[in-house]
This record gives structure tokens, sequence and C-alpha cells, in this order.
């Protein structure tokens, strides 16, 4: 079968020790993966490393390579083949190989939004993204990020939780496709290639290394309709995701955050420049609309709506001890010791009233800190 | 002739008996120290002689053997110089033996003749007890600590006339105590009025200084971890006799933390740079076992400041005698034990960057922030019962006056708190033991219930179980004594226990 022939090919390429998506896409560059293949194992492709590839070439047959990935679950795709990403299709960084688990198609033909953020995220943070996880999942969006810690897990965990009918996730990766990074985040790893898909562009082994994670960024950029950055500090991994939609023209929405708060520092600096705000689903179903030329996305299940009065009813027969502190809590993680200013109840008195609302859910506790559930 | 004087020899923070023996005999003229003397024994024969020139005393022209018994033994310091000098002066028939029995000595000679303290003189007249021990003059106050009859003397010949009765001996003035003006580690006072808000660390200071709870203060870089705890020795009680003459032994051996004027019975403070080797921690060294800054802290508070940074084998080193409130030092030459009871207090970063704690704060990799968090070990930590963060004040605080209690309100607070730990007979409530704490710290039935279920869900272990309760019973004693722990003295305790998500900043429900 030819068509395995060149997926084989496409692996081994992948496979070769020194290899990079720069270089493979220029190897693959007007070749077919066969006659790539073919080249390299003769030395005769011109290239800064084509004698130490035609020197590893020599021992591998593709053919294992590409048993060695099915017998993983992990698929390969090629651009021009059913299954690639059309949204990759065209773009000038298109990984020139995929490797994926599960089924990218199911992103086929559904708006997408990456929903992406600073790995240590404050609990209002790790909150919207959820949110907007969800309602754009229960909304028929398809949420792409990048499964690392803080907002990118709080996104995939809320459109899992969209519940049945509503859009997979994609999770694009840096690591290779069998080394589940961060460890802790396994669970949600199996859950998003359950459901939806996890893709990247490295060969299987690959660890986190520091430089994967830029490069995973802008093919993040590139399959979203529109990108909404949750929280981040300064500088960091988000503005890679910001840069490289910047240049494909997709739009960027930030959430704001509390100007005290260091984890929004970089969202609101986003804002000041003139990205769009978003406050709930709505917002950045607006902006999807927008970006894809007007077609309206009506908002799905799966949205929270009418929170506040649950809070409130909940707030009833709080002495008032109680109620002075869940008035001195904000969302954002506030200390013990702005509790006792706010408060200026005797430390006793805030530790028994704090206990009473964690016990009855108001409240989350940190290790020095609270804030409201 | 022979002759057979008393003295002793430093050996950790206890003094040894020795015998001076010297022995006179016809020969070629000579002198020799035998019985394992140090350098500066063996340098002591040209210091004897010539200080025997100097006063006058005629050197017997034979053969001089000296010999330090118990022979099996290594002795140290120039505190034998007078011993050798009364010695030689008794065999060779100046002194009669009958004008100095009863009497032990302990000096360093000048060439001059001129009699000279040595450290650790009150340790060393301790081990003499029974004896009128002749010390110079200059160790007088500290050497009359001592359960036992004093003499000083300014130069040998002083020491040849007083002994013959030609002279009296003066009277030596029982030491006095101190000033207690003095603040911890004979520093100046360090008011708690000068911190300006740090309310929860205030309670903490307070909770430790009745309890004896060792104290972890966590925070970015400026919010005045150092400023609170140097407040906490201020608050301590004063010493009890007891502990304050462990404090003067301990002081006494190791001369450079300077003369003892009389008895200090203010807590000491002790703050090492973090760059300290394992053994000027606790102790050991060379041959006399010179005790570390644990036992320099014995009785009081012993900061460390940058926690994170001392080196993990130093650090370690501490859980045993934090365990047992005395570290025992081991070497090749033998082995001495001294005590170490402190109130630990620590202060660190949350986090390589310092920013860290809160979520969203800081941007150190996780895996940075685990390295740091895994610097300390888990036993270490569990030992500390109260751990919080502290965090910069508001700027608007920093320009208002300071408002909060000053240390004399606390400290009184204190004394009257520690008075109901006393009534169980401990010091303090973190030494109450198991048993001590069903006893003494009964737990009322809302009180159990939140501790049950702290242990269900697993944020509390047996051992730290134990650790909040004593600090709730510290807490219900500031409670005016109450005789039953509620349950709001046991979720404050719980509050100021913290835990080790402190660190690493770890989110937690």
């Amino acid at each position: 079968m030819t068509g395995d022939d060149d997926l084989a090919c496409a692996a081994a390429l992948l496979d070769l020790p020194g290899m990079t998506p720069v270089r493979l896409a220029r190897v693959l560059d007007g070749l077919g993966p066969a006659l790539a293949w073919h080249a390299v194992r003769a030395g005769t492709h011109p290239g800064d490393r084509s004698r130490r590839f035609a020197a590893s070439a020599r021992d591998m047959v593709p053919m294992n390579v590409l048993r060695r990935y099915r017998a993983a679950g992990v698929s390969v795709l090629l651009p021009d083949r059913a299954g690639y990403p059309t949204a990759l299709v065209g773009d000038p960084g298109a990984p020139a190989v995929l490797t994926a688990l599960g089924d990218a198609a199911v992103a086929e033909g559904r708006p997408a939004v990456a929903v992406v953020g600073t790995r240590s995220a404050t609990p209002y943070g790790a909150s919207m993204a959820a949110e907007l996880g969800r309602g754009l999942a229960g909304s028929g969006v398809v949420v792409v990020s990048g499964l690392a810690l803080g907002i990118d897990a709080a996104a995939h965990a809320g459109a899992l939780d969209a519940g049945p009918g509503a859009a997979a996730p994609v999770a694009v990766v840096g690591t290779g496709l069998d080394i589940v990074y961060p460890k802790g985040n396994r669970v949600l790893w199996d859950r998003v290639a359950a459901t939806g898909a996890v893709l990247s562009e490295a060969p299987l082994g690959t660890p986190a290394l520091p430089r994967v994670f830029p490069a995973r960024n802008r093919i993040i950029a590139a399959l979203a309709d529109v990108v909404v950055v949750v929280e981040c500090h300064g500088r960091g991994g988000s503005f890679h995701t910001v840069e490289a939609a910047a240049r494909r023209a997709v739009p960027v929405c930030a959430v704001p955050g509390s100007v005290r708060s260091p984890a929004s520092r970089g969202t609101n600096g986003m804002l000041v420049d003139g990205c769009t705000p978003v406050r709930d689903l709505e917002d950045v179903l607006t902006a999807l609309a927008l970006a894809r030329g007007g077609r309206a996305i009506e908002p799905g299940r799966g949205r929270s709506g009418a929170r506040a009065p649950a809070v409130d009813r909940r707030l009833d027969g709080l002495d008032r001890a109680q109620r002075a502190v869940w008035d001195a809590v904000d969302d954002t993680p506030t200390t013990v010791e702005t509790v006792l200013l706010r408060t200026d109840l005797a430390v006793a008195t805030v530790a028994v009233a704090v206990e009473s609302l964690v016990v009855r859910g108001l409240l989350l506790e940190g290790a020095g800190w609270w804030s409201r559930a | 002739m022979i002759a057979s004087i008393p003295s002793a020899v430093l050996h950790g923070v206890d003094g040894r008996p020795v015998s001076v023996e010297v022995h006179v005999a016809n020969g070629l003229p000579g002198f020799t120290v035998v019985g394992l003397p140090d350098a500066a024994v063996r340098e002591s024969r040209d210091r004897v002689r010539a200080a025997f020139t100097s006063s006058g005393l005629p050197w017997p022209r034979r053969r001089v053997t000296v010999n330090l018994a118990p022979s099996g033994i290594r002795k140290g310091g120039a505190g034998l110089d007078l011993p050798i000098a009364v010695g030689v002066l008794v065999a060779s028939g100046v002194l009669d033996a009958a004008a100095v029995a009863g009497h032990a000595f302990v000096g360093e000679l000048g060439l001059d003749g001129s009699l000279r303290g040595v450290p650790g003189v009150l340790v060393l007249a301790d081990a003499l007890v029974g004896h009128q021990v002749v010390v110079a003059d200059v160790d007088g106050p500290e050497a009359a600590l001592a359960a036992t009859c004093i003499r000083t003397a300014s130069t040998l010949a002083e020491v040849v006339a007083r002994c013959t009765g030609r002279r009296p001996w003066p009277e030596v003035p029982r030491c006095p105590v101190e000033p207690a003006t003095d603040g911890g580690s004979r520093g100046p006072v360090r008011d708690l009025a000068d911190v300006h808000g740090q309310l929860l660390a205030r309670r903490a200071l307070e909770i430790a200084a009745v309890g004896g709870h060792h104290l972890l203060l966590v925070g970015p870089p400026g919010a005045g971890k150092t400023l609170l705890a140097t407040r906490l020795p201020g608050l301590l009680p004063d010493l009890d006799p007891a502990t304050a003459r462990d404090v003067a032994r301990i002081r006494s051996v190791l001369p450079d933390v300077g003369p003892a004027t009389g008895l200090d019975v203010r807590p000491p403070f002790r703050a090492p740079h973090h760059g300290l080797s394992a053994v000027a921690m606790v102790g050991g060294g060379n041959a006399a076992l010179r005790p570390g800054e644990i036992g320099l802290a014995h009785g009081g508070v012993l900061f460390l400041d940058e926690l994170g940074e001392f080196p993990t084998a130093v650090l370690d080193a501490l859980r045993q005698p934090l365990e047992d409130g005395v570290v025992r030092i081991s070497r090749s030459g033998g082995s001495t034990s001294c005590p170490a009871r402190f109130l630990l207090v620590a202060a660190m970063n949350p986090c390589p960057c310092g920013e860290g704690g809160v979520p969203g704060g800081c941007r150190c990799s996780p895996g940075a922030r685990a390295r740091y968090a895994r610097r300390l070990s888990g036993p270490l930590l569990d030992r500390f019962d109260l751990a919080l963060r502290v965090d910069r004040p508001a700027s608007t605080e920093l320009l208002e006056p300071p408002s909060g209690e000053s240390t004399a309100t606390v400290g009184a607070r204190v004394v009257a708190a520690r008075s109901h730990a006393r009534a169980r007979g401990v010091p303090a409530n973190v030494e109450l033991d198991a048993a001590g704490l069903d006893r003494t710290a009964p737990l009322e039935r809302p009180a159990a219930d939140i501790l049950a279920r702290h242990l269900r869900t697993g944020r509390l272990s047996a051992r730290g179980l134990h650790r909040v309760r004593r600090t709730a019973r510290t807490i219900a004693d500031l409670d005016d004594g109450a005789p039953v722990v509620t349950g709001r003295h046991v979720t404050e305790a719980l509050l100021l226990r913290g835990s080790r998500g402190l660190l690493l900043g770890e989110e937690k429900r």
C-alpha cells in the first residue's frame, strides 16, 4: 500500500535524531515523503545534516517506525491527507508531519477558540477558564489549549464537563505523545484523547524541552479562530501564542483581572494595548462571530447562568463574624492578615468563622489565604 | 619531693578534675610535662619558669617532672600554669604542703608573674567543689557563680603570700544579677510597639513566647520577618536561676561571647548566618568539644533567617536537640552533652523569587518551587507548631504611627499565662507529653470533632495532632487559663499551624 508507505516514510523522517520541525519542512518541501526519505537515505538531499541523517537512516525500516507509532495508539497525519486539520493547511508555520492521539477530525467544520494562560493561575483565573471552556464546548465551539497546568488544564476540564453533545476539545502539546507532561495532568490528557484529540509535532519520546513549548503555541494560534488569554504574568508562554495569533490576524481577547493581581498583569496590559475584553461566554461568542464573518453562534447548554442569587441564598443564616469575614474575602486570594485588618476581629474569631464558611463550601482555603468559592 | 595540686580542664561544657603531680628530684636540671598535654600546656614550662624569675622565686636547679593525672585523657588550655607553678613551689620546699591543702588552682601565668583569666572558669570551679579555688582576680566575678569558695590573686607572688598567710585573701563579691534592662543577647530591648500591623504575626509571637512553640515565618523580602523575630526574646520571661546558671556556664566556655559581669537572667538570642557549618551549629570541633550556636541559644531564641539557605545537613542536625533539649557531641576523644533547649524561630521566602505563596503571585516554575521546598525535610517542618505567612504591610499602615501593643504589655500577659504551665510542672507547654496533654488539656466535644474532621481529611497527622493540642493548650492559657480546650482554641491553633503548602503555594480545597 503506497498510502502506508508515505506515512511510514514520514514517521521515519520525523524520528531521525536531530530532526526539527523546520528541518523536516525543508526536507519534505516539494517532495513526497517517500521520495524525501530515499533522498535523505541516499545522502543526496542538500541540507546541513545530510550526512548524519543518511547514516541514521541507513539502519531504519520506515514500516517498523510506523508500526511503533500505531502500537502506541498514535496516528501520523500529513497535510494532503484526510485527518490533518484543515485549519493548518496553508498556514506558513504548519507542521509538515503531525502526530495525533484520538480523532483530530472531530474539530473539522466547527469554530475553534484557544483558551490559554499562565500555569500559576489564581482560583479566579482557573474558574474563569473552566467557565469559558464549559460554555464554549456547550455552544459547539472546539476549545483548543495546551494541556499545561493552570489555565490550560482548567479550560480543558471545563470543556470536558460540558456534557453530551458538546464539542470535543483539542490539545496541542510540546512533548512526544507517549510522554505526559506535566505528569499530574495524565487523567485530563487521557480524557481529551478519548473524546477529542491530542496533537503534537514531536516524535515519540520527546521530553519536555524548553524549546518545544513556544513552537507548540504557534499551532494553537493557527488552529483557533479566536485566542482568549485568561490570566498571564507580564511576558511568558502565553505571549508566544498571542504573537503567533497576531501574525495570523487571529483576534486576541483577554479576561480582565484585579490590577493588584500579578497573575492578571499581562492580560490587563493586553487590554490597555487594545485587545477585546472578555467578561463572559457571550463576549467570546461575539468575537468569534465577528472573526467568522458575522455568523452568530448561539450560546448552548453548559452555561453557568444566574450564579449570584444562588450565592446570596447560601449567605442566609450567617452570624455577624461569619458575615464580616465573608465580606472581607475577595474572589482573589486574600491573606489571613488582610482579613484580620478588614474585620478588626480576634484571630480565634476569624479562625472559627472561616472554619464554618469552609465547611459550608462558601470559602476556599489555601495555605495562608482564602478566597470565595 | 613530690606535690599533688588539684586543678581542672575543660571538656565540652563540663570541667574535668585533673591532679597536677610535680616531682623534683636529683639529676640533670630539666623540666618535662607528661600526661597527654596539648601545645598550650607544653608551652607552660617556659611561662612558669619566666614567672618564677620575675616574681623573685627560686627555680629548683634539679630535675622537675610534671604529670597530669589521669594521664589517659588529653588536657588543653593554659589554665594549668598556676597549679604547675604551685606544685613546683611545694615540691621544691618553698611552700609548705599544708599551706595549700584544700586549695585548687586555675589560671594562666604571664612572663612577668601576673595571673591571667582563662575561659570556662565557672565550669572549672564547678568541677572543683569542696576546694578553695584560687583564680585570677579578673575571673573572680564569674567564678563566684560557682558553688564553692573562690580565692583571687593578681600575681604569682600574691598567691604565695596569701597561701602562707602573710597576707589575707580578699573578699570576693557574690556575683550580681545583670541589670534587667538588658535585651536578649545583651542587645538593646527591641520593642514590639515598633511593628506596624502584622496582627497575625503578633499573635503568633505571643503564643510562641507563652508555650515555647517553634515558629516559622514565611513571606516575601521586606515583609518584616526579621523585625518580628527580634521582638521575641523581649517577650520571654526572665530565666529561672538554674537555666540562667546553665547559660552562664555555656557562655563561660566560649570567651568570644563576652565576659560575664554577672548572672544574665534575660534569655539569649542567637542569629547565626546561614553559612555556618554543622559543627558551629551543634558544637564539637577540637578535643575541647566546644558548644555550638544551639548551646548558646539554650533557654532563649535561635533565629535562623533565610532558612532555605542553610545546608540541609546543618538543619537536620537540629532535629534531635529540638526533641530532647540536649545535644550529645561525640568524637573519637570522648563525648559530652550540652543543654540546648531553645525556641526555634525561622524565616524564609516562599519560593526562589520571594513573591510566591499566594497563587498567581510568583513566576517560579513549579519545579523550582518544589526544589526550594525540598530543602527543608518534612520532619523539620513538622516541628514548627506555628507557621504563618507574613506579608508586607500596606503603605498606608507604614506611614501611620504604630498602634500595636508594646513588649511590656504583651510580656506581662506572657508571664501570667506561663504560670499555668508551671503549675502543670513544665516550664512551657511545648514540653507536655501525650499523657500530660490528656491530663491537662481535655478537649471539649466540638474541639474533638474539629480535630477528628481534620484527621479524616488528612490535613492533620497523628504527630501533628499532639502539636496542635499543645498549641491549643497555650491559647487556652492565654484565655485566662481556661481548664478545658474549646473548639475556638483548637481552630485558632490549626490556623496558626499553617501547612507545608505555605512554601509551595499549593492550592488546597
